[in-house]
């Protein structure tokens, strides 16, 4: 604890008065660290030390602040931290009379004095009968550093974590000695290595000692953190410059040719605004100026009527100008004589070159690592949209593969079971016990859905295929108004449970939504679901005989009515699912199945058509190319559609059965 | 079928009868309307009336692609939407160049073309944040060209997407699947603001023609109303005349059995390509006569759902019959604007009510399942059952 610290406690740094003073000040910093750890019981009452310097609290300036701060530590009585919260907050009032301080609730246009001590309920005052203590932005943002010490020091390890957060934001040189100070007391080491990253940001950044600096950069190499790379880019800032001659005294970041990495037009831009040029008038500047004058029907002998193309224009404009009366014309060759006398360049505003030289190398070596990670966060999220995919798909992969039925209600399935999820939360107001009601009850309403639509309508149009895309798509514009009608054009939410609410962060550039991990499992539970019922059930074993050779399989005993029934069951029954599962990512509306119609349909195409690992690799497919087209062009998500759309378009041309193909006379028509 | 001796209106009696209705609902539309005659009936009405003949010419060319030769398209709607496009390019362009002559005419000096093409731009494209004239608008500017465009583009992307598809054997619910997935692309395409369409502002103020800015709408609607009721009547004759003859059995045979089609050596894909590339020709003059009418078109009206629609209608009045997609168009959109525009009185069931602004579409669907599950052939089979009864 020595002075060597004090100035870099307080920003006040000014004039020499302060200085002086802080030199005094200095020596209460252990006082300031001292209350936070110690948390003795004092007998000293803080109305009375307030009173002490009562016209100071009272009505506080830059100047007085100080001796404010310094009669509270010394007294150190409890609630001071609470007290100068409330100070700079403007929640302290003066009660005229004698003085004393308050905090205060308000109570019906009226104030209920809090009593600062004891907490107590004093009086019920009009507003007017007190001062509300206000202080100005200087003065709270001294009581703020103040509390930032006071903050990094104290008992519960939570406010010291917001307190560092705090300094993180906002990063000044003054916070090191600070954060230095509570590091070295500071017992949790969890915080402990968070403040050894903040200082060595800080010093990277601020440290007057270059070595030490280059020493903290060298550091930060690979540091993916978004601090790291923003001290990074903050050492890495230029601005742009220009001179006669490159001078020798800055620290150059690059030298910018005219007409290279930088436009002729805008170099001269740089000269007219520094008034070392003549502005080049414009094409707009040359109408107006013809417009101001024409005299006599021409302008410098030009009739008006003639005056409608450029070239007549500049021969006007010239016949100005030869008379004197107007500026003159820049011509290009003017532009790039004006520019080639100077130089032009952009400058870092660190002055030191071995600091800018180690930053720029650090931040070459992170960005190997940033892309990496970028890469894998996009991953992540391809991953999580294909899961979507699959789902959405999955079901229609089964109606469709092994019925060969195109259900274009499949969409208002999915819708159904979002309902269902919302509906059920309307119910049930807790969301896990909602979610676990809702997933089994939407698979029934969709599973009887799904059956009742086949019983009645798919039944009887099974040689027809084309007819029961029709049929089915009247299903749904009828269903999709029905829907409207029910529960109105506005989207409906399907709220997480708090367990799926927040996100997974792996590091600051690779985050997952929990709920997105959540519908990964499900899609992984779905997938293993399926291919246990297909694969090791009586019947799964009598619906792939269905899809085979639906006559045979008759013949040897099976029903395939009721195949049919239940396997158009099933896949209606997981679209619901899937609705619950896409409603609490995406916004519940009569028209949501619209959006997924489509592209189920693509990833059932592209995957192959009657295979679920088909499905999956469609899913995949459309997921990652959806992603990554997205990545490329990332403001522009209709465009990412657009080319996937075009991709599935061609991708078809060569693959017509998909990417699983079935073969044999499995494969079919 | 066609033998020498037979002309082509014994064999498709339809075609008189349909001149027939089509020139006395003409001529009684005129007389009735406000621009040319007693003014019973509004302007609206023509022009709406109008809009029903330009959907009617589309669903007979539906009807042609998917009744006659077994394509279900779901993606005719767009090139309807391309061709309303490519005129709404012209009508918008023209229209705010003379706007904008005009307010330049009053400046002390004459402009150049530059300034009037840039102000231009920025009048049209100013609501997408941008001033330059895309690359698609070179020649928005001359109406021959545009509509040229009317035709070409249409056509253009029908043959190329339909040379892909037909060559890799892609046909049924695929084959519709991918068409919609056309579409989808394409108006998700257009819904972006910078592919040089205005996004999904779309294209306004088409109802005002250049070069006759002066004229009443009341007179523009009866003349937009004459120009589709000539394009269906040429539109029904064309396709009557194709699917009559020898290419109409081929493509019905196409139709019914591809496969065999193809065995008794018929190049079917060029038959295929040939329907599906001149209906969406026809399908893009039927949007160029429609949306000047509408006076406005967006992406969301290219969206996959109108091509659904049109299927529904051809499906309602009538496959494999031109007359059924013409009864079908009419008879459904109709009914769907009366009572999806509030003109249809509220039905009271007690303490029921049926308002058919929302169970409109629900009776749609529904009757649109009854119909492809009971009667198959629609509206249309009905006068075949009542023809056959005539001794």
């Amino acid at each position: 604890m020595t002075c060597a610290r004090a100035p870099t406690f307080c920003p006040f740094l000014k004039d020499r008065w302060m200085l002086r003073y802080l030199r005094a000040f200095a020596l209460l910093w252990p006082l300031l660290v001292g209350p936070a750890m110690a948390q003795e019981p004092s007998a000293t009452l803080l109305q009375d030390v307030l009173q002490s310097v009562q016209a100071d609290v009272a009505s506080p300036s830059r100047s007085t602040v100080p001796v404010v701060l310094r009669a509270l530590l010394t007294a150190d009585a409890p609630g001071t931290v609470d007290f100068l919260r409330a100070w700079s907050d403007r929640e302290v009032y003066e009660r005229p009379g004698d003085g004393l301080f308050f905090y205060a609730a308000p109570a019906a246009g009226e104030l209920t004095l809090i009593d600062i001590d004891s907490g107590a309920e004093i009086a019920t005052v009009g507003t007017r009968d007190v001062n509300q203590i206000r202080p100005n932005a200087g003065v709270r943002r001294e009581i703020g550093a103040a509390l930032v010490a006071f903050e990094l020091t104290h008992p519960d390890p939570d406010r010291r974590i917001a307190a560092l957060d705090a300094a993180a934001r906002s990063p000044d040189p003054e916070q090191i000695a600070a954060i230095r100070a509570a590091r070295a007391t500071e017992a949790d080491p969890a915080i402990a290595v968070r403040m050894d990253r903040l200082i060595a940001l800080l010093v990277a950044r601020f440290d007057p000692d270059s070595t030490t600096r280059i020493a903290a950069i060298e550091a930060l190499r690979g540091d993916v953190s978004t601090p790291a790379r923003s001290v990074l880019n903050q050492l890495l800032q230029t601005r742009a410059d220009f001179a006669p001659t490159l001078p020798a005294d800055v620290n150059v970041a690059v030298v910018k040719t005219p007409g290279d990495q930088i436009t002729l037009a805008a170099a001269y831009d740089v000269l007219v605004s520094a008034g070392l040029a003549p502005a080049a008038p414009g094409r707009n500047a040359i109408r107006d100026v013809l417009r101001a004058n024409v005299t006599a029907g021409a302008v410098g002998g030009v009739p008006v009527h003639q005056l409608n193309t450029d070239a007549n224009r500049i021969i006007a404009y010239q016949a100005l100008q030869d008379a004197g009366t107007v500026s003159p014309l820049v011509t290009e060759a003017d532009m790039a004589e004006a520019v080639a006398q100077y130089v032009f360049f952009d400058v870092y505003l660190e002055p030191d070159s071995a600091v800018t030289d180690a930053a720029r190398a650090a931040q070459d070596s992170t960005t190997t690592k940033v892309a990496l990670f970028q890469f894998l966060s996009l991953s992540f999220d391809a991953l999580s949209l294909a899961s979507i995919f699959f789902l959405a798909a999955i079901g229609l992969a089964i109606t469709f593969g092994v019925m060969r039925v195109i259900n274009m209600a499949h969409g208002e399935f999915i819708m159904m079971g979002a309902y269902t999820g919302y509906v059920v939360q309307t119910v049930i107001p807790d969301y896990t016990a909602s979610l676990a009601v809702a997933l089994p009850l939407a698979f029934a309403v969709t599973f009887l859905a799904g059956v009742v639509m086949e019983r009645l309508v798919i039944r009887h149009l099974y040689t027809r295929p084309l007819e029961t895309l029709l049929a089915t798509f009247g299903i749904s514009i009828a269903l999709q108004q029905l829907a409207k009608n029910i529960f109105g054009t506005q989207a409906r939410p399907v709220t997480a449970p708090d367990w799926l609410a927040g996100a997974i962060q792996i590091n600051d550039l690779v985050s997952v939504a929990a709920v997105r991990v959540g519908i990964f499992i499900m899609a992984a539970l779905f997938l293993l679901l399926l291919l246990y019922i297909l694969n090791r059930t009586r019947l799964g074993l009598e619906v792939r005989a269905v899809t085979q050779n639906p006559g045979m399989a008759a013949s040897m005993g099976i029903n395939p009515d009721r195949i049919n029934m239940l396997t158009f069951g099933l896949g209606s029954g997981i679209a619901g699912v899937a609705g619950v599962a896409i409603g609490l990512v995406a916004q519940v509306t009569s028209e949501m199945g619209a959006n997924y119609i489509v592209q189920s349909f693509m990833t059932v195409v592209v995957g192959g058509v009657g295979s679920v690992f088909g499905t999956l690799a469609g899913a995949a497919l459309i997921g990652s190319l959806q992603k990554g087209i997205e990545w490329f062009n990332p403001a522009n998500t209709l465009a990412a559609q657009t080319y996937m759309v075009l991709f599935i378009i061609l991708f078809i041309q060569f693959r017509p059965k998909g990417i699983v193909a079935l073969k044999g006379r499995a494969a079919g028509d | 079928m066609t033998t020498p001796n037979r002309s082509f209106l014994r064999d498709n009696p339809s075609v008189l009868w349909f001149m027939g209705l089509l020139g006395l609902f003409t001529v009684i539309v005129t007389i009735l309307s406000e621009g040319m005659g007693a003014g019973v009936m509004s302007t609206n009405m023509v022009k709406i009336l109008g809009m029903t003949l330009c959907l009617c010419l589309i669903a007979i060319a539906m009807d042609v692609v998917w009744g006659y030769c077994g394509i279900l398209s779901l993606g005719h709607f767009a090139f309807f939407g391309l061709g309303g496009y490519a005129i709404g390019m012209w009508l918008m362009y023209a229209r705010t160049e003379i706007v904008i002559r005009d307010n330049l005419a009053q400046g002390a000096i004459p402009a150049t073309e530059t300034e009037v093409a840039e102000a231009v731009a920025s009048q049209i494209f100013g609501v997408v944040g941008s001033s330059d004239l895309p690359l698609i608008w070179t020649f928005a500017g001359s109406l021959p060209a545009q509509l040229a465009l009317v035709v070409l583009v249409p056509g253009l992307l029908a043959l190329v997407f339909g040379w892909l598809a037909f060559r890799s054997r892609v046909t049924g619910v695929y084959l519709s699947i991918l068409t919609q997935a056309m579409t989808l692309a394409l108006s998700l395409y257009l819904f972006q603001n910078d592919t040089g369409l205005r996004g999904n502002n779309g294209l306004s103020g088409l109802q005002n023609i250049p070069g006759a800015l002066d004229v009443p709408q009341a007179v523009i609607s009866v003349w937009f109303f004459w120009a589709s009721a000539l394009a269906l009547g040429l539109g029904y004759v064309l396709f009557a005349w194709v699917v009559s003859g020898k290419f109409g059995s081929v493509i019905r045979a196409i139709r019914d059995n591809e496969a065999r089609v193809r065995f008794l050596g018929y190049n079917v894909e060029a038959y295929k390509l040939f329907v599906f590339t001149i209906t969406a020709v026809v399908a893009g003059i039927a949007g160029a006569l429609y949306y000047p009418q509408a006076g406005i078109i967006n992406p969301a009206q290219i969206a996959p759902i109108a091509s659904i629609y049109l299927a529904v209608w051809v499906a309602i009045g009538g496959r494999g019959r031109l007359y059924g997609a013409v009864i079908g168009a009419a008879f459904v959109s109709l009914l769907s604007s009366w009572l999806t525009g509030g003109g249809a009185p509220n039905i009271e069931l007690g303490p029921l009510r049926i308002i058919w602004t929302d169970w409109w579409l629900v009776l749609l669907g529904l009757g649109f399942v009854a119909v492809t599950l009971f009667f198959p052939k629609g509206i249309g089979g009905l006068f075949d059952y009542l023809v056959r009864r005539q001794p």
